[in-house]
């Protein structure tokens, strides 16, 4: 807090831009939660079969759920990206103090926040370039999927993109669980807990769907 | 077996046009119940007496002792030696301003946030000397106590990367103040005028949830949960005139 | 030099200092505040018991009134008190209570119904009236007929402080932190303000006041083992002394409390033993019962200090690095009693000692705890000797706690006595115009400029600082220590006179720039030894027992020679001894002197026993 933003009185204008702003950054966080659940549900269906996947892809195309939800989806992508964005310090000063906070205090949480800011950075190039290639290929069919992943680098590109991914998630859905005091400081650890494990477990069937992609016969 | 104890003392007079800002290191041997108050006090009486510190009650009360600890702030007059390895790391509170060595001037800091917040029971009633007292909750005392329990150690305040990075970031400590008269019945301020305090994001939607402050607390103020009220209280103050009469709520802290 | 201008200059933002400068701001005047330390670190915020007050709300406490609570006070203070002050602050404290609970102080209420209080140890059950249901609740305390301390958890002194500082932030009180009066300006007769030192920055300033209050709190740490804050070394008194007129008063009126914690000196509560805990010596022996057999660790504060120091003479004590201590044995109290009963105790034992006192001894030893003395005012907070000098708080010999205060009545008296002092600096604010002299200004800035330039370059001499204090805490424990006796205060005087001398050629090793912690003390260390002088010459005019003081050679109250208070002054700031007088203990005698009712002891009668004046009369 400083002096001179004190001393200068400036009137008291009541605005609740602030609170918009973090409702809808809070909403748009956790919409994407829950799209991201959904969608590992979805693209792991194919751990069960081709065929489960391939009717669960069709449903969407049939319903014109995918042609809408699709860019409505990477519409919120970037609306949670210019709002979360406020938060990511972008002048080196700053990104150094809080990098420095965090190695010099040793403190979980604040590494926590680090660790949520850089993977965003990577999810914004690499998910944008990710629902750019999907989208303009559909429909969705294991085949086509599984041809995209065996041809190697996208391989990488998942293994890359998909623990930056839970990983956001994750520590996203921790934090708004805190920030808005839906967990007390008594249920903090447990909770944290449960979060890392359920994190794990979200990577886990992660990888476990690229293997069956990457040994799915593609006819 | 008594230990040598290696001390590495961040050290500037500003005042002195011949100081520079450095590292100093000091060995003593460490006795028995030893305590950072101690080993300051020695190192001052009989190897440099030029070396600045603050400590006034030294049993962890009054809050002027805070100081970064091995990386973390904290309260030196109730850190153990026997609780530290045998090199320890002394620097002064980031975020306040530097007044020499290990000391910094909390006191222009929390002034101004009392003056921002206002930090005192507004009430458009007169005292009346011939009245017996208002009747208050016994449990809401309680609760307003445990949230007047801060020291305004600042430790909150330099523990938290947000502060750090953001200068008007008013911190735990200052949210917690104003948790404290939203809780107190004597306090006749509006839910729109504390909005207006602290609905902004240099208030609490500028919190990130780090939860260092919770962390660093030495008096474990309920930081984490206070901060998650005051969010929701606040967040739904805004929202509560457009939403549907079942999905308005009034938050209690 | 920077000058800066107010009507009221409080030294000291403690609750004493802030009540008063509270007083004048919403009069309408200007006013600063000093303090050493922002205002809310001040040590009042470390009292964790509470204030006591005749609000009789608490099952325990009904009945009471001021008039039971007035007198409480003249027999705690053993008859010492200045009875009209007592009365003022007795009938006031409840105002001053409520007003801080409208000011926002969490006070605990009462809770209606059957409730379960311990005493000696022993639980039992009181009922508490419905019809007092949210009304201030109250606990108990030594040396009261009734449960009348009102408090907030253990955090009495924080949460008083604190709010009593927003509303000192409301009113647009200044509060100028880390500066030190180091000088009053005067001219012999008027006080006009005082040369300030910035803690920040090392300069010098003059505060120009027309009326000055000084409310600096104890100086419990020219003794070396000390439960008060390390900021409470006396700079008040200090000031006051080096005017040559303003009198301290009662000087060797000094309290110990037989347990603080060894080595940090932190008070661990009367409970503890209160509840069933004892004291042992190195052989793990308890030893109390062997001197007193009736009241053993529950006989009063001064006895168990004194018989504990006389245990340690005795080579009786545990050694160890920071000098010889006993043993403070809870163990036996339980896990349960020790984590709910004693929270704040089993707190600081972990904190600051590492010892859990479930299944450890906590070492202790008596320690200075309280002054009672300081600078002597009238009934009004005026200081004798200057106009427009004002004292208030525990700096203030006011004089309601004579040579005993009741544990809770120093809190009390700080907001009690602001507010009544306050009210008289508002009087004298508005009806007198004070003329600033420049020459006295200027004198008194140049007379500190030229000290500290020759302590940084040494012209007086070379002695170290720390030294010298270490000498006089050796000295003054020896001489005013719990007990005392002629050959050892003589001793010390002589001693004291030494070092007084040594003080006087301090010079610094360190450089002295910005905020040196050297300089502080340098800059004031002669004026610790004279109050330490102060004390021990003081102890040893004193030829009788009373509260606090015990002379071993003068067992005996003597009411015919010495129910009187000591006033010390340094006539002239070269001398080596204190100039004593003395003047009645009171004008008025609501109650005559006579038994306590505790602590046994006997009393040489006053020739002509005085007969009680009623309540309200003037002397
Ligand atoms: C551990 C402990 C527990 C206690 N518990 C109780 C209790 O339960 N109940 C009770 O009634 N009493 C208790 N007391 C006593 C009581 O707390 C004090 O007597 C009281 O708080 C003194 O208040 P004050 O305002 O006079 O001074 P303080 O609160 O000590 O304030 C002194 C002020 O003066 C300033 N100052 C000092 N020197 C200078 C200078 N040279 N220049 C500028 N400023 C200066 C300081 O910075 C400070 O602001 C306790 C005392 C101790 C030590
Ligand atoms: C699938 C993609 C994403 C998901 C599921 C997701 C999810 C979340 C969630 C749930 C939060 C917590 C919200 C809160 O605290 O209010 C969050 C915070 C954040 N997100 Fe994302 N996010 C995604 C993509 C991105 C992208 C592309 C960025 C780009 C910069 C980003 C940057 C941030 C930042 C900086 C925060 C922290 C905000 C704060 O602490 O206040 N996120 N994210
Ligand atoms: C509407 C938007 C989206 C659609 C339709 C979609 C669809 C798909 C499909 C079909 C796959 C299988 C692999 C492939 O075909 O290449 C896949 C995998 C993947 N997607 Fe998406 N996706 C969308 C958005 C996102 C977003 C926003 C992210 C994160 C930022 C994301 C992260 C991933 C990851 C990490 C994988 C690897 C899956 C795994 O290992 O389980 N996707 N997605
Ligand atoms: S909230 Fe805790 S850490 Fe912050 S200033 Fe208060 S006591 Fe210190
Ligand atoms: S550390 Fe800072 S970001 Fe919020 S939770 Fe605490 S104030
Ligand atoms: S000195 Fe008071 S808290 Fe450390």
């Amino acid at each position: 807090m400083s002096i001179p933003s004190i001393a200068t009185h400036k009137p008291m204008t009541s605005c609740k831009c602030s609170a918009y702003l973090d409702w809808c950054q809070m909403l748009s966080g956790a919409f994407l939660i829950m799209f991201m659940w959904a969608h590992l549900f979805l693209v792991s269906s194919v751990i069960i079969g081709p065929g489960v996947m391939n009717a669960i892809g069709h449903f969407f195309e049939a319903t014109g759920m995918a042609q809408l939800g699709g860019p409505a989806i990477f519409a919120i992508f970037l609306t949670h990206f210019v709002l979360a964005a406020r938060k990511i310090p972008f002048a080196s000063k700053e990104q150094g103090l809080m990098l420095q906070n965090a190695k010099r205090m040793r403190h979980a949480d604040t590494w926590l926040w680090v660790v949520q800011a850089v993977t965003a950075m990577i999810i914004l190039i690499m998910g944008s370039i990710h629902m750019w290639v999907v989208l303009t290929d559909l429909p969705i069919t294991a085949a086509k999927s599984a041809a995209r992943i065996q041809g190697g680098w996208w391989m990488l590109f998942y293994l890359v993109l998909l623990p930056m991914v839970e990983l956001h998630v994750g520590i996203g859905f921790y934090r708004i669980m805190i920030k808005w005091g839906v967990i007390d400081s008594k249920g903090r650890f447990g909770f944290k807990k449960k979060e890392n494990l359920l994190t794990a477990i979200m990577i886990g069937i992660g990888v476990v769907t690229l293997l069956r992609f990457w040994f799915l016969a593609t006819k | 077996m008594a230990r040598m104890l290696k001390f590495n003392i961040f050290r500037y007079n500003p005042q002195d046009p011949a100081s520079v800002p450095h590292m100093q290191s000091f060995s003593i041997d460490e006795t028995e119940s030893m305590t950072l108050f101690i080993v300051l006090n020695r190192l001052r009486e009989e190897q440099d007496p030029s070396l600045q510190f603050d400590f006034c009650c030294r049993a962890g009360i009054c809050g002027a002792c805070a100081m970064v600890i091995n990386g973390r702030p904290g309260l030196a007059c109730h850190t153990k030696t026997k609780d530290l390895p045998e090199e320890i790391t002394l620097m002064p509170l980031p975020i306040f301003k530097l007044v020499g060595d290990l000391s910094v001037d909390t006191g222009t800091w929390f002034r101004a946030m009392y003056k921002k917040i206002e930090s005192w029971c507004h009430t458009k009633k007169v005292f009346d000397p011939n009245a017996i007292e208002e009747r208050m909750d016994n449990d809401v005392a309680e609760a307003i106590y445990e949230l007047d329990r801060c020291v305004e150690c600042g430790c909150c305040v330099a523990a938290c990367g947000t502060a750090l990075m953001r200068e008007d970031f008013l911190g735990a400590t200052t949210l917690n103040r104003v948790a404290r008269f939203i809780l107190d019945p004597r306090d006749e301020r509006t839910e729109k005028e504390y909005f207006d305090l602290i609905g902004t994001d240099e208030g609490i939607f500028g919190c990130m949830g780090l939860l260092a402050c919770q962390d660093v607390c030495p008096k474990y103020l309920p930081l984490q949960d206070v901060l998650g009220k005051l969010r929701k209280k606040m967040a739904f103050a805004a929202v509560n005139n457009i939403l549907p009469s079942f999905l308005k709520q009034d938050i209690k802290l | 030099m920077q000058i800066i201008q107010t009507d009221l200059l409080c030294i000291g933002a403690g609750l004493a200092g802030e009540r008063v400068a509270i007083e004048a701001a919403e009069n309408g005047f200007s006013v600063i505040c000093l303090s050493l330390v922002p205002a809310r670190r001040s040590h009042s915020s470390a009292a964790q018991g509470g204030m006591q007050a005749a609000l009789g709300n608490s099952a325990m406490g009904e009945g009471d009134s001021p008039d039971v609570h007035f007198s409480d006070t003249v027999k705690g203070s053993d008859w010492g008190a200045d009875q009209e002050c007592s009365r003022i602050f007795a009938d006031t404290a409840p105002i001053a209570m409520r007003q801080m609970a409208f000011w926002g102080v969490p006070w605990n209420r009462v809770v209606p119904g059957e409730a379960t209080y311990y005493k000696g140890g022993k639980p039992f059950t009181a009922f508490e009236k419905p019809e007092n249901e949210g009304l201030i609740h109250s606990r108990s305390f030594g040396g009261t007929a009734k449960w009348r301390t009102c408090y907030t958890s253990d955090g009495t002194g924080h949460a008083v402080l604190y709010t009593l500082d927003n509303r000192a932030a409301q009113m647009g009180v200044e509060v100028h932190d880390k500066t030190e009066a180091i000088a009053l300006i005067h001219d012999g007769d008027t006080c006009m303000g005082a040369i300030v030192r910035c803690l920040k920055t090392g300069e010098l300033r003059a505060y120009l006041s027309r009326a000055t209050l000084i409310a600096t709190g104890g100086y419990g740490r020219i003794y070396r083992e000390s439960t008060n804050a390390v900021i409470c070394d006396g700079g008040g008194m200090i000031i006051g002394l080096d005017t040559g007129v303003v009198p301290f008063g009662n000087p060797e009126a000094v309290q110990f409390h037989p347990t603080g914690i060894v080595p940090t000196d932190i008070l661990v509560t009367e409970g503890c033993r209160g509840d069933g805990g004892t004291l042992l010596d190195v052989n793990q022996y308890r030893f109390m019962p062997d001197y007193e057999p009736e009241k053993a660790e529950l006989a009063s504060r001064d006895v168990v200090s004194r018989r504990m120091t006389e245990h340690i003479r005795k080579g009786l004590g545990v050694k160890g690095s920071y000098g010889d201590h006993l043993w403070l044995d809870i163990r036996h109290l339980g896990e349960k009693h020790i984590s709910t009963k004693l929270r704040e105790v089993q707190e600081i034992c972990e904190s600051f000692l590492g010892v859990d006192p479930v299944h450890q001894l906590i070492p202790v030893r008596p320690t200075q705890h309280y002054s009672m003395g300081g600078v002597r005012t009238n009934k009004d907070g005026a200081a004798y000797g200057l106009k427009g000098l004002f004292s208030a708080g525990e700096a203030a010999c006011w004089d309601m706690h004579g040579f005993n205060r009741l544990g809770g009545n120093s809190l009390a008296e700080t907001i009690v006595a602001g507010m009544w002092v306050g009210g008289k600096v508002v009087e004298f604010l508005a009806g007198t115009d004070t003329i600033f002299k420049t020459e006295a200004i200027r004198a008194a800035q140049q007379k500190q400029e030229e000290r500290i330039k020759a302590l940084i370059s040494g012209s007086n001499g070379r002695e170290n600082v720390y030294a010298v204090r270490n000498a006089m805490f050796d000295t003054i424990m020896k001489g005013a220590g719990i007990f005392r006796n002629g050959t050892d205060l003589a001793e010390s005087v002589t001693k004291l006179t030494e070092i007084l001398h040594r003080a006087r050629k301090v010079g610094l090793r360190s450089n002295g720039l910005g905020a040196n912690g050297e300089l502080s003390l340098a800059l004031k260390i002669e004026g610790m030894v004279k109050l330490a002088q102060c004390v021990c010459y003081g102890a040893l005019q004193r030829t009788e027992s009373r509260g606090a003081h015990t002379r071993e050679d003068f067992p005996e109250r003597n009411d015919r020679d010495w129910l009187n208070r000591t006033l010390a002054t340094w006539a002239n700031s070269t001398d080596d001894l204190p100039t004593l007088s003395y003047e009645p203990a009171t004008k008025v005698f609501e109650i005559p002197p006579g038994e306590r009712g505790y602590g046994g002891g006997k009393i040489i009668p006053m020739d002509n026993p005085p007969t009680a004046t009623p309540k309200g009369a003037k002397a």
